[in-house]
């Protein structure tokens, strides 16, 4: 075994503390000591035992407390906590487990079978972390199958996206005729705003597709491409922060103004920093503090670089292959595909390039490069020459 | 009041349900994905739930075994709704069923998007009477 299971043992009394940890360590376990709950609570965290032995009898915070707290938090609930202690009464056994502890030994106790026990604990956790893997995995493959291979990605995953809008529609249409039969005013704001906000979402899907469809010339201004950036953040800020995910402004200070088209880059960048929160909050693995960075920097050659990364989920080569394919979609229900095929438009149509950096589970970043553009030659009077 | 939760990620889908449920004479509660949904079950004890699959975080598949597991919550009736087909939903099921040695019933219900929303109403008053 090369990975030692690891005992937390947490107890006021020194001498018991060192009797256990001799013992364990004869039996090839890896253990750490905690002398009161503060200190165990600490320990978890820094730690992070395969399995905790917990006096209850213990000075700031007790042993009941402690265990508690650990399995009241999603991220030490499966760590077995056998509960140690000299008060060999029933109402404190009931007690003990009442609160979440996973078993009970009474001291004086016979040291195999504490040892059998923690020998049990340390199997059931490994198993339950296993299912716990399965169950992901699973669900990832159904997702797969049903979003991508199963009917062909693109028109499964419009069709999918108009489902969920007709079903919307379909509940505002019943509300306001019902509110009508019934002369209810109050649902017939109801039922209305429901139509209201999905014909919106039907909007967007088509603004989507005719810009997708389009041919449109940038129109060139001076402007601060800091500031484009700065907006973006701000619009993106609230919904990021509903979900625990922090945005990092990392803009080049030597970035001033520069000729660019800022309705088409803010357009970009606000659907890369969308795409970027959305790959947060698909991501599984809950341990992590999820990030979305936004970066500005001016090249030596003038020319304007936007980077949005994120820790999120992540894409594999299957997914990064169909990127920038119309109508391909990972997001359920959610997304029209056509975003990212927007922003490449865009992007080409500066003359500039969008690439992509993913690793699945770990996060992606897409950086727009934009060339320099000559405020005198090509700037605010090119713009006018391409009206009309 | 009879409470009935709503777990879906869509915020319309969440809004459309909730003001069904509340046209039905119920009560309404929502939450946006599996863990969320545990949390209010365990917190307010609704009297039904209605259930997408696909979900950020923990999704439907889970949540839907992890309820029909729990010993004091697998009696709560549910109604699955999503645009996924009732039979992918059932295969991973059997598939968790697998895993976990004990095989969990159907669902009381299973609507695929999108129904009509008379459907759902009428659904509801059949299970809660």
């Amino acid at each position: 075994m090369n990975n030692k299971t690891k005992i937390l043992i947490v107890d006021d009394d020194v001498d018991t503390v060192e009797l256990l940890t001799k013992r364990f360590h004869a039996e090839g376990y890896h253990t750490s000591e905690a002398y009161d709950g503060e200190q165990a609570l600490q320990q978890v965290e820094e730690y992070q035992p395969d399995v905790i032995l917990l006096d209850i009898m213990m000075p700031k915070i007790d042993g009941y407390e402690v265990c508690k707290r650990l399995k009241g938090s999603e991220d030490t609930k499966r760590i077995p906590i056998i509960m140690l202690t000299a008060k060999g009464k029933i109402p404190d056994k009931v007690k003990g487990l009442g609160i979440g502890a996973d078993d009970y030994i009474a001291k004086p106790f016979d040291y195999r079978e504490l040892s059998q026990r923690v020998r049990y604990w340390t199997a059931v956790k490994i198993e339950v972390e296993e299912r716990l893997r399965e169950i992901k995995h699973l669900e990832h493959e159904l997702i797969q199958s049903e979003r991508l291979a199963a009917v062909g990605q693109t028109v499964a995953s419009l069709a999918h996206y108009v489902k969920n809008i007709l079903f919307g529609l379909k509940g505002g249409v019943y509300l306001v005729d019902e509110a009508l039969k019934e002369n209810d005013t109050d649902s017939l704001k109801d039922g209305w705003d429901l139509v209201e906000s999905n014909m919106g979402r039907i909007s967007g899907l088509v603004l989507d597709l005719l810009e997708y469809s389009k041919e449109r010339k940038p129109e060139y201004e001076k402007c601060f491409p800091n500031e484009i950036a700065d907006d973006v953040c701000k619009l993106t800020q609230e919904s990021a922060k509903e979900y625990g995910i922090e945005i990092i402004k990392d803009f080049d200070p030597s970035m001033g103004e520069a000729v660019i088209d800022p309705k088409g880059i803010h357009r970009c960048l606000l659907n890369l920093v969308s795409n970027a929160i959305d790959a947060c909050i698909y991501d599984s693995n809950e341990e992590k503090k999820w990030v979305v960075q936004v970066r500005t920097l001016l090249e030596d050659d003038g020319a304007v670089r936007f980077e949005v990364s994120d820790n999120g989920c992540g894409m594999d080569e299957e997914v990064k292959k169909k990127l920038f394919t119309s109508f391909f979609t990972t997001k359920e229900g959610r997304g029209t595909g056509l975003g990212l095929l927007n922003t490449q438009k865009i992007v080409q149509e500066h003359g500039g390039t969008i690439t992509v950096n993913s690793q699945p589970g770990e996060g992606s970043t897409f950086t727009i490069r934009l060339p320099y553009r000559d405020v005198a030659t090509q700037g605010v009077a090119e713009k006018e020459s391409h009206q009309g | 009041m009879k409470k009935v939760l709503t777990v879906d990620d869509d915020d319309d889908i969440r809004k459309v349900v909730s003001k069904l449920v509340e046209k039905t004479g119920y009560k309404a509660i929502e939450a946006k994905n599996g863990i969320e949904g545990m949390g209010k079950i365990k917190e307010d004890k609704p009297d039904l739930i209605i259930l997408d699959v696909l979900m950020p975080k923990e999704s439907g598949v889970r949540m839907y075994h992890e309820l029909k597991t729990d010993e004091s919550l697998k009696d709560i009736p549910v109604i699955m709704l999503s645009a996924i087909p009732k039979k992918s939903f059932l295969r991973s099921q059997k598939v968790l069923d697998e895993f976990a040695g004990q095989s969990v019933p159907e669902p009381e219900a299973y609507i695929e998007k999108p129904e009509e929303p008379k459907e759902l109403i009428e659904l509801m008053k059949k299970i809660l009477g």
